[in-house]
């Protein structure tokens, strides 16, 4: 097997394991399949180093293990024990459907990155267009999803599409700026997650379509 | 000379904040002496002038070698800043016996240094306007008259009054788009300001440009469409109305089309065509509305509207090429501004003394304020055009003018057949409400009149003279 | 004057940095109110140098490349040290009102200084950073900085705005992560060297070069994403929210320097899309976005009843009008946009403050409610009316001159059209905020309202603000015409 097939495979593994953390209802277990899912993530950093002979994407993976699989998850299920295991009631979408739709977003996708031509791109295209697509199923589940956390869920799945994309096209980018991407993207978690508490607090309840105070 | 037009436009501007800030009891001596000032600026430059004639345009603001305000000094510049500080002098004087606790109508308590504060910026920048040579120094001050008149229409700050105050500015904002667009266009096309630039365009941009000018001129002298904030203006104080149909505001509109048509050689005489008849047109209509209003303030009002027409009329005669059409309308400029003030400046003293302003309640003002009678009389006149008085002798040029340009143009022919009909109609119903008004025994509500102050009777009596001397001023300095 | 070359862009991000801890770390108010002004002090006074060095013609290079400030930068520091300055002198009045009312406690206070500062520092990173992953880094920042500051009060409509304005601006920021990272990769396509492919001024000098497909969709990624975090039409409906909301200085804050910094994120790639793909397409889209977002605008400030959220929304539609300056292009509209942000920065922080003074003295927002400001409160009365008459760009204030300007370069774009509806867009908004200071500026007072203005502490910087807005309506500065010719330059070819 090659090393650009390894990857792609992983790719597809991605977009399932994304599509369990959008499914998921029960948050707590929405939390550990996001952290299975950035196990993937970094299983996708591991070979992209191993097979393109990316030195840095080995610290890549080393703190994407930390930020990502571990860190991500415990803020959310710390957050999840000072508001109570949540539940999201009535789905705003069916599954069928959103099934559909992520697969309408993967095909998108695939059209958007056809017209790129660069070196570091060629190859993994399919991988590519899995983590634009993945970055879009972010989207759809902050559009989609009523629950707070949720959204911050989908806010993480974007991000991991991102940094796809980032380790991906620019694996050789300097440290410092991937530090940097990294920080932030736990610090937004992060103060998600003490606002979403503060809501809890204040309104009993993470349901966003109950927050209707501010209007027009 | 420079430094006297300077001081026309800078002097009242500069006192406009001042007052603010000065202890109420100064307030009416400092604004005095700061629009006297600017007025003795106007007379020195308007001296000047006449003795050396020398038309000059100097450029002030620069940024990035384009000029955005320069000053051009020019007979029609001359002897309408005169005008603006003339009456802006005396409204200030007016003012300063008509703002007070004495007054029958509205016994005015608070907010004088805001009045006079608005009064004196709105001096200022007629005064700006007035002697702009570029499009956007009059865009900028068309602007800053409409914001400074929105202040002192709504100034009695009642629920009526603001929204009256509403329309005058959204109406005339709203037609000053027309100016926003002539100015950028015209920028963008010869990369300059000056109003002379308009001769570079071609005639499809001159179309464009003096289109945008006239709907902007439309908005602020009240004509149709435009018109409906202008009667509503009257619930101002009277010396505002005066000061808003005789000097400033509405001669801002005319002004600035006679300035755009004087500094280019030829317009297109669509846009000659299209001012004439829309000009006929509000004539028309302003004449109409005469007949149903029995409030004197009102009436003044659509006779402002009709006369801008004459002047509006007259400005697109000249198009067509008549010298003696353009002066003719810088002549009812100038006398229009001082019957109009003398005939609002009668309205707010008789409203001053004896609390109302309703024709039909007024008799024999003559017999019992004769000074006010008398003034009654000589602003009539000079509105309907009778000689001696200063009327007679623009709308006199206005009409000869047409009919000579009508000899080849039918269609100004028939306008201007119009509008004698008009001028006879217009005098024949002056007429009658003189002879109601200031003749016979006293009404009640006039036998109880109070005396009017001292600073009240001065204007009057400064007003009826220039009613009969102005077009004098005119015409030797359009010789 | 002392010489400090490029350790200015050490001190800069310094400055507020360490002021930032010890306001952390303190819990006197008198002591925390001493530190804060030195600190903003010191930024403005920072800024104000560099504005100087800059104007030298000197081009600021430090940390390998990393920190850069050019004619583009000095102008965002400047707002930043200027307006940050008096919007942060203001706070200092306003809390103290908390304080005394018993809204908030010292230690509340101490971390609202601390966070102004960390913000001030984000923002100034954002301005001086060359490399455009570090920019994007600090813009999102800035979001998580200002976050605390817009939730300051505990009510629950203020809990409601904050997440709303973290949720809406990350997600937009991700976007723009994926336009850095496309503009990256097709840098590194040409030039195979990590580090000057994140560099802007790289970027800028082989912009010619890049893949123009994907520089079309970097840059449509770009302008959704900060353009979520500026508040461009649709993405803007986290704004209302969060500046009603937010305390009245920080909401001046967010709206005078904030929003730029973000703004000038997209200004970075407008050269390089320019030079990448033409004209046309970063300027269609830039005028879409533009004019979209004046004409909702329009309409919810004219609906709205609220005042602060109609000049929230009013800062959407000046957002509209620099987008539209930008879309209109050419030396004259991006000079047209550059001047209306320093324009509108002066504008709605003044108008903010003032409103924080109104909203104080009514006890309510409700533009129904509000009346006879001018008696009640002269001063306050005054500068907001000031302010509106700005705001909506009538002479003789600065915005009159930055929005005939974009007017202009809009018809030397050939976008007649457009332009006209731009007109009347602006006439509508003009309407609408003539009848608000009718309405609550003018007339009369409620009766058992008490009249009297508020502290000198809490006007002192409206009058400031108020002269700087109306001094340049007549007047702009040698030094400062220089400076925005210089970043005109800047945005339009790089250097």
């Amino acid at each position: 097997m090659s090393g650009t097939s390894v990857v792609n495979a992983l790719a597809v593994l991605l977009i399932l394991t994304s599509m369990l953390v959008v499914e998921t209802r029960k948050l707590r277990r929405a939390a550990y399949m996001y952290s299975i899912q950035s196990l993937v993530l970094v299983a996708i950093f591991l070979s992209l180093a191993v097979f393109m002979q990316a030195e840095p994407l080995y610290i890549w993976s080393i703190t994407a293990l930390i930020t990502k699989t571990f860190l991500v998850p415990y803020l959310i299920i710390r957050t999840l024990k000072t508001v109570g295991n949540q539940e999201e009631e009535g789905p705003a979408l069916e599954t069928s459907s959103s099934i559909f739709l992520a697969v309408g977003l993967v095909a998108l996708s695939f059209v958007i990155v056809e017209p790129f031509h660069m070196h570091a791109v060629l190859k993994l295209k399919v991988a590519l267009a899995v983590s634009i697509a993945h970055f879009l199923l972010g989207l759809l589940c902050i559009l989609a999803r009523r629950n707070a956390l949720k959204q911050i869920l989908g806010y993480c799945l974007m991000e991991n599409g991102s940094h796809l994309t980032l380790a991906i096209m620019a694996y050789n980018a300097p440290e410092t700026v991937e530090i940097g991407i990294l920080t932030d993207a736990v610090f937004a978690v992060l103060i998600m997650t003490i606002i979403a508490r503060r809501l809890f607090k204040v309104f009993g309840t993470l349901d966003t379509d109950k927050f209707t105070l501010l209007k027009g | 000379m420079i430094w006297y037009a300077l001081g026309s436009i800078l002097l009242p501007v500069l006192g406009s904040p001042l007052v603010l800030f000065l202890p109420e009891r100064h307030v009416k001596k400092a604004s005095q002496i700061f629009s006297f000032l600017a007025f003795t600026s106007g007379l020195l430059l308007l001296i000047a002038f006449a003795f050396n004639r020398a038309s000059f345009t100097r450029e002030l603001v620069t940024l990035n070698g384009i000029n955005y305000y320069g000053v051009t000094i020019d007979t029609l510049s001359v002897l309408v800043n005169f005008m603006v500080v003339f009456l802006g002098w005396l409204i200030c004087t007016y003012s300063a016996g008509y703002m007070s606790p004495d007054n029958k109508e509205h016994p005015i308590k608070e907010g004088v240094p805001r009045f006079y504060a608005l009064m004196l910026l709105f001096i200022g920048s007629m005064a700006g306007v007035v002697f702009s040579s570029t499009l956007l120094g009059l865009l900028f001050f068309f602007e800053m008259t409409g914001l400074c008149s929105w202040g002192l229409i709504g100034f009695y700050g009642d629920q009526k009054s603001r929204n009256s105050a509403l329309w005058a500015i959204i109406l005339t904002h709203t037609a000053a788009l027309g100016l926003y667009v002539a100015t950028a266009y015209l920028y963008v096309n010869t990369g300059s300001f000056s109003v002379t630039a308009l001769n570079k365009l071609t005639d499809a941009g001159k179309t464009i440009a003096f289109t945008g000018i006239l709907i902007a001129c439309w908005g602020k002298s009240a004509q149709l469409p435009f018109h409906p904030w202008l009667p509503r203006a009257m619930v101002a104080p009277t010396p505002v109305s005066a000061y808003l149909h005789a000097a400033s505001m509405v001669k801002v509109g005319v002004y600035i089309f006679a300035r755009t048509v004087l500094a280019t050689g030829s317009v297109p005489q669509v846009i000659g065509q299209a001012g004439a008849i829309m000009a006929v047109v509000t004539m028309i209509y302003g004449f109409i509305m005469y007949f149903p209003q029995d409030d004197m303030k009102r009436l003044l009002a659509y006779s402002t509207i009709t006369q801008l027409s004459y002047i509006f009329l007259a400005i697109s005669i000249s198009i067509y090429g008549s010298r003696m059409a353009f002066n003719g309308a810088v002549a009812h400029i100038f006398n229009h501004a001082f019957a109009k003030g003398l005939f609002f400046l009668v309205a707010g003293t008789l409203s001053y003394t004896t609390g109302t302003r309703l024709l039909s309640r007024l008799k024999g003002i003559l017999n019992k304020i004769p000074v006010v009678g008398l003034g009654y009389i000589a602003a009539a006149m000079a509105i309907a055009g009778v000689p001696p008085f200063n009327g007679f002798f623009s709308k006199f040029m206005i009409i000869i003018s047409g009919f000579e340009i009508g000899r080849h143009y039918p269609l100004i022919l028939a306008l201007i057949i119009v509008t004698v009909i008009e001028s006879v109609g217009s005098f024949i119903w002056f007429l009658k409400w003189m002879g109601a008004n200031v003749l016979g025994a006293p009404s009640e509500v006039v036998a109880s009149a109070a005396e009017p102050p001292l600073a009240i009777k001065f204007v009057l009596a400064v007003l009826m003279i220039m009613t009969l001397i102005s077009q004098y001023i005119v015409l030797f300095l359009l010789s | 004057m002392i010489e400090v070359g490029e350790n200015i862009l050490f001190y800069l991000p310094a400055v507020p940095l360490g002021t930032a801890l010890l306001a952390f770390g303190i819990r006197s108010r008198r002591m925390v109110e001493v530190v804060h002004f030195a600190g903003i002090s010191s930024v403005a006074l920072l800024s104000l140098l560099l504005v100087q060095y800059v104007l030298r013609g000197q081009t600021l290079l430090a940390l390998d490349g990393m920190l850069y400030a050019d004619g583009l930068t000095a102008l965002l520091v400047l707002i930043i040290g200027v307006v940050g300055f008096l919007d942060g002198f203001y706070s200092i009045g306003y809390l103290r009102h908390d304080l005394a009312q018993g809204q908030v406690d010292a230690k509340g206070a101490c971390f609202y200084y601390g966070f102004y500062h960390l913000l001030l520092l984000t923002m100034v990173l954002a301005a001086i950073s060359n490399n455009i992953a570090i920019m994007w880094v600090a813009i999102e920042a800035t979001t998580l900085g200002s976050a605390f500051l817009v939730g300051f009060y505990k009510h629950k409509t203020a809990a409601e705005a904050v997440w709303k304005y973290v949720l809406i601006c990350s997600v937009g920021l991700a976007f723009a992560l994926y336009g850095t990272i496309l503009t990256y990769s097709s840098a590194f396509a040409v030039v195979q060297d990590a580090h000057r492919a994140m560099l802007w001024t790289e970027l800028v000098g082989m912009a010619r070069g890049l893949d123009p497909q994907v520089m079309k969709l970097a840059f449509v990624f770009i302008l959704i994403g900060y353009g979520a975090k500026v508040g461009l039409v649709p993405m803007h409906t986290w704004l209302p929210d969060t500046y009603s909301e937010a305390p009245s200085p920080v909401s001046a804050l967010l709206s005078g320097v904030l929003m730029k910094c973000v703004l000038f994120g997209i200004l970075r790639y407008y050269p390089i899309t320019l030079q990448a793909v033409g004209k046309e397409f970063p300027q269609t889209l830039l005028l879409i976005f533009g004019l979209l977002s004046v004409g909702v605008a329009a309409f919810f400030i004219l609906v709205q009843n609220d005042i602060k959220r109609k000049l929230a929304y009013s800062s959407v539609e000046h957002v509209g009008i620099i987008a539209t300056g930008l879309g209109a292009g050419g030396p004259l509209g991006i000079l047209a946009a550059l001047f209306h942000v320093i324009n509108h920065s002066l504008t709605k922080s003044l108008l903010f403050c003032t409103v924080g003074n109104v909203a104080r003295k009514y006890g309510t927002r409700d533009a129904q409610k509000i009346r006879g400001m001018l008696k009640v409160a002269p001063f306050t009365g005054f500068m907001f009316m000031a302010g509106l008459l700005a705001v909506v760009g009538a002479p003789p204030f600065s915005i009159f001159v930055s929005e005939f300007m974009t007017l202009a370069a809009g018809l030397q774009g050939g976008y007649f059209w457009p332009m006209i509806l731009f007109l009347v867009l602006l006439v509508i908004v003009f309407v609408a905020f003539i009848i608000l200071i009718s309405d609550t500026v003018l007339g009369f007072p409620p009766e058992d309202l008490p009249r009297g203005d508020a502290g000198w502490l809490c006007l002192l910087p409206l009058g400031i603000l108020f002269l700087l807005m109306a001094g340049l309506g007549i007047h702009v500065p040698a030094p400062l015409n220089q400076l925005l010719q210089g970043a005109v330059s800047v945005v339009l070819g790089g250097k």
